[in-house]
This record gives C-alpha cells, structure tokens and sequence, in this order.
C-alpha cells in the first residue's frame, strides 16, 4: 500500500463498551466546616461590613464626593499602579522564572534564591533605600557630584511607586511560574514539536498558555500588593486610594467618606479576584504528575543577556536597598545610635508574627478544604471573602477596626489580642494559597485509604493529609510571619500606646528624616526577611 | 524493495553518563508495517522511540525516516520536521485545549482542518467530545484523543511509548485493537513499545526484542516464540524450559527423549546445548503413586489460564518443569505423581560455545504466574568449561539415559 494514499475510515473501532467515563461525584461538605468556613468569612468581611455602614449612615454627601476629581483621580492612580505593577511582575517574574527553571543558565539555583529574596523586603524600607540612593540628594547623587552632576530628576511618583512595588512583589509570579513549569509535563511540549511547531511557537501555543493561570495568580497577588501597599506609596509620596484614605482620616473628623473611599478600593479587588477566580479552577486542571525533567534549553548567546537581566533586576530589587540600608547603619554605629532598644522591639514584633502566622494557617484549613474539596457556591463566597479581605488596605481594615472596638468591644481596643487577631484575618490568604493547591494534588484518596483502615475522619485528615501538606502549611506560616513582621499601618493604628513594631520604630525615624535610627531595625527587618526565605527554600526541597 | 523503508536504523547508541542505554541497535519498519519492540523496563526501547522522534539526539548510528536521513553523519532533522507522531505513557494532552484544538493543533496549515478533525472524532468513536476539555474525560478517552491527536497530521510512522500502561486490563485490550484497526486503515507504519509480551504478540507484523540496549532479534512473533533466537528471548517471550540436551544427527538427545532441532545449529554434530522446550511440547500422564521413586514427577503447583492448564512439576532432583496439560486430562493435584513424555516438535538450541553461554538459573525461569515482571529475569553466566556442565547447576543437569516412566 502506498504511504500517502490513505482511504478515509468509514469503521468506528473504538466501541463505546470502551468508555469508562469516572464522574465526579460532588460531596457535601460536612456542616463543623461550613460553619468555621462561614466564620472566617464573616471574621474576614467584619471590617468591610463596618465600612458600608459607615458610608450608608454618612450624613455628608458621598456620592458628591466620590465624583470630585481628586477622588476620580486617586482611583485612576491606583488602576494605573495596579496595573503597571501587575505587568512589571509578570515582565520581570515569567522570564526569571523560565531561566530559572528551563535553561542552562550559569548558577541557576542561586539565581533562584536571589530572585525570591525581595519579596520579603518591606516596600517601605525599598521605598526609604530608593528615596535615599536616587532621591535628589541620595546616594547615586553624591557618587555622582563629581561628574558635575547637581540633581537627579525625583524618584518619587507613579514611577517610583511602580518601581518599588514592582521589584518587591515580582517574586510572586516567578515563584507561581516556577511551580507550573515543573509540574508541566515535558511530553505535552515535546508532542506540539512533533506535530510540526518549531520550539518558540510551542511555548507560544502550549507553554505560556499552560503557565497563564499560575502567572496570573502570581500577579494577582502582587496587584493586591500594589493596591493594599501604603508604606511605599506614601513615602513616595504617590497618591494612590491607599494614601488618600489615610489623607482623608486624618484629615477631617468624617471618617464616612474616608470609609466609602475605601469601598471603592474593595470594588476594583472584587473585580481582580473575580477574574482571577475564573482563570484559576482552569489552573487546578493543568497540573500533571510528571517524574521526567525537561529538557534543558541551551541559551547559546542569549548566556550573556540573561545574565545581565538578572543582575539589574538582583542589583535593583536587593543590593541598591541592602547597600543603602547597610551604608546608614554604618553611619549610624558611628554616631554611637543604641542597639539595644532595637532588640527589645525586634522580640516583641516576632512574638507578635508567631502567634498570627500559627492563628493564619489555622484558619485558612477550613477554607482550603472547602475550596478544594467542596467546590460549591458557598465555598466560593468563603475563598472570596478571604481574599477580599487580604485585599483590603491595611490602613482602612485598621481604622475599621479601630471604630468596631471603641463602639462595641472597649475592652479589646489597643491591645495586643485584637492586633494578632486582625493580623491573622487578613494574611490568612497567603497561607491559604499554598494549602489550598496542595489539597487540590492530595485528593480525597488519601483520606478514604485511612478510612477504610479504621480512622476516624478526623484522624484521617490529621494522620494523612495534613503530614501531606506540611511543606505547604510551613510555607504559609513562613509567610504570614514574614509579612506580619514588616507590616506597618496596622500597627501604626493598632498597636497598644507604647508599643512599638520594627515598622513602626523605621516609620517613625525615617518620616522624621532619621535615616541613621531608621537603619537599625530596616537591617535586622532585612536579616529576618532573609532567613525567612531560607526556610521557606528548605520547606521546597523537602516537598520536591 | 521499491518502496522506502519507513524507519530505517543502523547502529544506533545513546549513552547517559556511564550508562549505554541503546548499543549497535539496527531496526528497520517497513510501509504500513506495525513494529512492536518488547523488553524489561530500563531497556532503552524508550529511547530507541525518542531519537526516532528526534526528541533526543544519537551519539553514534543513523535514523532514516521514509528514506530520508534525519539524524546520523552530520544530519540533524529537528522533531517538527520529521513527520512523525507520538502517542505518550502519560497522554501529555494540551491541558489547555478541547479536544478539537488538541485534534487539530498538528493541522494549522491545512485547509480541510475541520473536516480531518470531524473525521477523527468519528474515527476514535468520540464525536460529541469535541468541546470537551482533557481533564473532563477518563483515562480511556484521553488515550483515543492522543491518538487522534497523533494521527491527524497524517505522520509516515506513528510512535506509541507504552500508551495504555496506565488503562486497566479491558480497557487495554478493548483499544489494543481498535488502535491497529486505525493504523492500519490509515496504512501508517508505527512503532509500538511495551513491557507486556501480550500486547508485543498480538498487536505486531513483527517484533524486536531488546534488553540492556540491544536488539536480541527481530521477527513475526510466530518465529519469536517458535524460534527464539537468544536464551533471553526464549524465556522472555512465553513459557519456556530450557534442558540440557546434546545434538546428534540434527536431534537434540535429553532426558526426556529426542527432539528435533531447527536452524544452522542442527548442523554441529555432537554439539551440547540448552533445548527450549516449550510447556506445550510436553505431555502429562497421572501415574498411580507408587514408592518414591528417582525418576518420578509430582505436581508442584497449577496455574488454569482459561485456554489451557499448566502445571509446574518437579522431580526428586528438584529439577522443574513447566508443562501443559489439556483439557482431557483429570484434574491433578499439588503432589500427584505424573510422568513426562515430549511431543513430536521442532524447537530451537543453544549450542555451548567457547565464547561461552547466557543461561538461565533454572530450567523454568520464566514464571507463567509472573506475566508481567519481566524485571525479575535474571541471567548468570554458565561455566565456559564444558566439564562443569554436568555440575553447574544441578537443576538442569543432563540426564540421558534415565528412563521416563511412561
């Protein structure tokens, strides 16, 4: 028979005796969970629910002051950082990622580590290293006052604050990438070559749209990032909603119209984390179990551009704010600033952090459950609220909380309880996150094998999966300390009189031009955000 | 041959560091002709698959695909551009994709693209799964969707790495012939690798056996199985008992009588050797249970397929012995005294060499009751010494002379 002349097949060999079609059978989640998952989400949507009846009850005339143009403004702003920030992570994330992962690069583990590592610096301590490295009088402009140069153009502004925000929230899209390129199954790649695309128009067709879902979960979160973000911002001096608020709080005894601009920040996040949602139940369908590793590309003369990107994203994200934080720690040991006041601030902010990261993974179990095993209307509505509440700013869930307790709880106003509390709440989706697509791989076999082994369901989900998700909740803990130690404006606002957090020890010195005393605690916030990344990297070795 | 091969490969060898995973491995695949190549896991059929597909690059040998030379003296051919499809272990379907774009991802360029994915979807018995996403259909489907996938493109030679190793036994059949049924009327050549000498037997116009990067033989797998050209292939493919045996006037002499032998060996005159002798070139008889007696078999164990009924037997020396038993004959029991008689076959030996022979360590060593672990094969050297035959393991001493009762 000829090769090419192939007769069009009137059999259908394939008979339907053959198909086995496994359907997915949808449970009902068991009603301990529901209630925990709908407390959490009330818990979560308590300051939000604050905030409607603030700007329902205003007597002032909201709507009129929603439309002012400095309102109108403070919302583009805010679109515009939000979406700059997002397409600066995914420029600076996807690439990173890929080079890190797929190719021969030179050092690629530690490229790996040092790519990751700005996303524990806190915005603000970048933010107070760019002002004083690239401000008008910084650094870069002493080292350059020789060559005549007299002022640097500001670094304050949109650019600034997309800068800043960018470098320290691309890792959240490097490391979502990351993950999904080494869950992707080489043979999926390797099947778009053999069926004629040559290797760029496979990762054209196949591989960036597979990575899609997790890229944009990456940078869904450094959006919420840009958008919850107010050290930066207002450091820098950018009037993004964030700012504005805070301007409006302390501005003018109505906090009502402080309270409906903050609804107007809850609607553009419900917008994002819709759309993410969307997007996201197609990612939880591309994982594979894949044992082959992939190919490696050789970058031939691309090495040498690669390298270059990275040490400008590496020199930008991490040694520019290092170095500067370092330089005035230096400066000021020598003018004889005291170490010890620092350390007691620094224990009591890390026993704040413990405690809210153990509280945080607690509460996202419940969540991730119902998420990834209960999908339904009502999971969907408890996931949300989580997130809505992750996307809150920090400084309007403070001042919400602030008015919750002096109205109904007195008791509870400034104290330590009610901030870890508060903290818990709203970082519970970075814990969340992890545990969450870890529930998605571990299945409910696990379980069902224990059960029919004579354990309980409780035992079971504590015997099997939870050993299962260990990475994932170490992980998550990890994170909810690490950004609960470097968080600022709840603490700024909640904190008991007296008590003060490294955040607020560096706000405090560098908004009063003390970049010596503000150096101190930035350097040990520097230190503990690196040894935090540490952990995490070993909590992903473990798991691999 | 007028007509090109389909696959041609000479000397092809893959290393990975210290390890030679394909060695001197020439294979050829003519037009339209399903290949099935068997072997242990670790083989390196895998492999073999891969450099074809140019998904992987050879460090010695060439591959020429419909006559042209795609890898090998200085050819690169990139695996886009070889005409070739792949149907993956684990399916590795475009997550992203319907089944109709996964169908249709090869057809970019072709103008009749909707009516070759109809044609597909009605070929593989899918035709309402168009819209459907990957994850939304059982492990059976995806498998058809792979293939639809693969054949879409019309490739001269389809290449099939284990495709339903992951199914379960039905399944497995059920689309075991279905595929060759497409294959066949598409009059695509294919490459077919497998663990499983079931799916190797049935699905191929002829079969490569390979172990540790090489090609054992090729052949119909009638000739495979009645022929077996290496001890390894002997006992890989199907049942075998391999006993000593010593050649006279083209008849192999053992202890259960005479046998006549096949091929060029039958031409060395005194020559010693293993004798493959199959179970179904025994027979059985139940014999009344007497004294013990050197010279008697019992039942070790029975193992009923369905078709037919094997027993293991072994004697007082624990030699053992797979034997077929037909349906006529009472059923025996563990520990019933039987007695051993050879048919009338032709079967194949291994001489003993100076260079030396790869002998099994008993004489059943491949396990009816172990279908698919050919992983647990193992090989030892015989003395080279022919003195030492007699001693070298006692369970397949030689034993002429003794009378078989019955």
């Amino acid at each position: 028979m000829s090769v090419d002349a192939r007769p069009r097949l009137p059999l259908r060999p394939f008979s339907r005796a053959a198909r086995a079609d496994a359907a997915d059978t949808s449970r009902r989640a068991p009603w301990p969970l529901v209630g925990a998952g709908l407390f959490i989400a009330f818990l979560a949507l308590l300051p939000l629910a604050y905030l409607v009846i603030r700007a329902l009850g205003s007597e002032s005339d909201v709507v009129g002051f929603l439309l002012r143009p400095r309102t109108v403004g403070a919302v583009a702003a805010t679109l515009a950082l939000g979406a700059l920030v997002g397409a600066g992570t995914v420029a600076l994330g996807v690439p990173i990622a890929w080079l890190t992962t797929r190719t021969d690069l030179p050092g690629k583990r530690a490229w790996a580590v040092l790519t990751l590592v700005p996303l524990a610096l806190p915005s603000y301590v970048v933010g107070f290293a760019f002002l004083a490295f690239f401000g008008p009088r910084g650094s870069l402009q002493g080292l350059l006052a020789p060559l005549g140069v007299e002022r640097l153009p500001s670094i304050g502004g949109l650019f600034g604050a997309v800068l800043v925000l960018t470098l320290v929230s691309f890792p959240y899209v490097a490391l979502a990438t990351r993950a999904a390129l080494l869950r992707l199954d080489p043979a999926v790649e390797e099947s778009a070559r053999l069926l004629g695309d040559r290797r760029m128009t496979v990762f054209r067709r196949v591989t960036l749209p597979v990575l899609v879902p997790a890229i944009a979960a990456g940078a869904l979160l450094a959006v919420l990032y840009a958008l919850s973000d107010f050290g930066a911002v207002s450091l820098l001096q950018f009037d993004s909603l964030s700012r504005a608020i805070y301007m409006q709080y302390g501005a003018s005894f109505d906090r009502s119209l402080a309270a409906a601009l903050a609804l107007v920040l809850v609607g553009l996040t419900v917008a994002i984390t819709w759309g993410e949602a969307r997007l996201r139940a197609r990612a939880g369908t591309y994982a594979a179990s894949t044992r082959r590793r992939p190919t490696v590309v050789r970058l031939g003369r691309w090495r040498w551009p690669s390298l270059a990107f990275l040490t400008l994203v590496v020199g930008l994200a991490l040694v520019v704010p290092v170095g500067t934080v370092g330089w005035w720690l230096v400066r000021g040991l020598a003018q004889g600033e005291p170490l010890r006041l620092v350390i007691d601030v620094a224990l009591d902010t890390f026993m704040v952090g413990a405690v809210a990261a153990v509280l945080a993974v607690i509460l996202s179990v419940p969540v991730a459950l119902l998420a990834a095993r209960y999908r339904s209307r009502r999971s969907h509505f408890v996931e949300s609220a989580a997130y809505a509440g992750y996307a809150l700013p920090g400084i309007v869930v403070a001042l919400a909380m602030v008015f919750l307790a002096t109205r109904t709880l007195p008791v509870l106003y400034q104290t330590l309880a009610l901030l870890v509390a508060v903290y818990a709440v709203r970082f519970m989706p970075q814990a969340l996150g992890g545990l969450r697509s870890s529930l998605g791989t571990a299945g409910p076999r696990l379980e069902e094998a224990g059960r029919t082994l004579g354990d309980g369901p409780v035992r079971a989900f504590a015997m099997l999966t939870v050993p299962y998700l260990r990475p994932a909740i170490v992980g998550g803990a990890a994170l909810v300390f690490l950004t609960v130690v470097k968080e600022l404006p709840l603490a700024l606002l909640l904190a008991p009189i007296g008590f003060e957090t490294l955040a607020t020890e560096i706000w405090d010195a560098a908004s009063s031009g003390f970049y010596a005393r503000a150096a101190g605690p930035a350097s040990l916030l520097l230190l503990v955000s690196i040894g935090t990344v540490a952990l995490l990297l070993r909590s992903e070795d473990r798991a691999r | 041959m007028s007509e090109a091969l389909a696959v041609r490969v000479r000397g092809l060898r893959r290393t990975f560091g210290d390890v030679v995973a394909v060695d001197a491995v020439d294979l050829d695949v003519r037009p339209g002709e399903m290949l099935t190549v068997l072997g242990p896991s670790g083989c390196g059929k895998t492999t073999v698959l891969r450099l074809i597909a140019g998904l992987d690059t050879p460090d010695a040998g060439t591959i020429e695909i419909g006559g042209r030379r795609v890898a090998g003296s200085g050819a690169v051919v990139p695996p886009e551009r070889r005409r070739v499809g792949m149907v993956f272990q684990d399916v590795a379907l475009f997550p992203h994709l319907s089944v109709h774009d996964n169908i249709g991802y090869g057809l970019r360029r072709d103008p009749a693209r909707e009516v070759r994915i109809r044609e597909l979807l009605e070929l593989v018995d899918l035709p309402d799964a168009a819209e459907r996403m990957p994850h939304q259909l059982s492990g059976g489907m995806q498998q058809r969707v792979a293939v639809a996938r693969a054949m879409a493109p019309r490739p001269d030679v389809v290449l099939l790495d284990e495709p339903f190793s992951s199914l379960d036994a039905a399944l497995r059949t059920q689309l075991r012939g279905d595929v060759r049924e497409i294959l066949r009327a598409a009059g695509a050549a294919a490459v077919f690798v497998t663990h499983d000498q079931d799916e190797a037997l049935t699905l191929g116009d002829r079969m490569a056996v390979m172990v540790r990067g090489r090609v054992e033989q090729v052949a119909p797998p009638e000739v495979v199985y009645g022929e077996p050209a290496t001890p390894f292939v002997a006992t890989f493919v199907g049942t075998s008992n391999l006993v000593h045996g010593e050649l006279r006037d083209g008849v192999a002499h053992t202890r259960f009588g005479q046998v006549q032998i096949v091929g060029e060996v039958r031409r060395q005159e005194g020559a010693r050797g293993l004798v493959v002798l199959r179970p179904e070139h025994l027979d059985l008889r139940e014999v009344p249970d007497g004294p013990a007696d050197a010279g008697a078999w019992r039942v070790l164990r029975r193992r009923f397929t369905g078709t037919e009924i094997l027993y293991e037997v072994a004697a007082a020396d624990d030699a053992r012995l797979w034997v077929e038993a037909g349906h006529a004959v009472r059923r025996l029991r563990v520990g019933d005294a039987v007695a051993l008689r050879l048919r009338e076959v032709e079967t194949v030996m291994f001489p003993m060499t100076h260079g030396g022979l790869e002998a099994p360590r008993s004489l059943a060593q491949r396990r009816p009751d172990l279908p698919d672990a050919p992983d647990r094969f193992e090989v030892e050297r015989v003395a080279e010494d022919e003195d030492h035959l007699a001693h070298a393991d006692p369970a397949i001493a030689v034993d002429e002379g003794r009378d078989l009762r019955g």
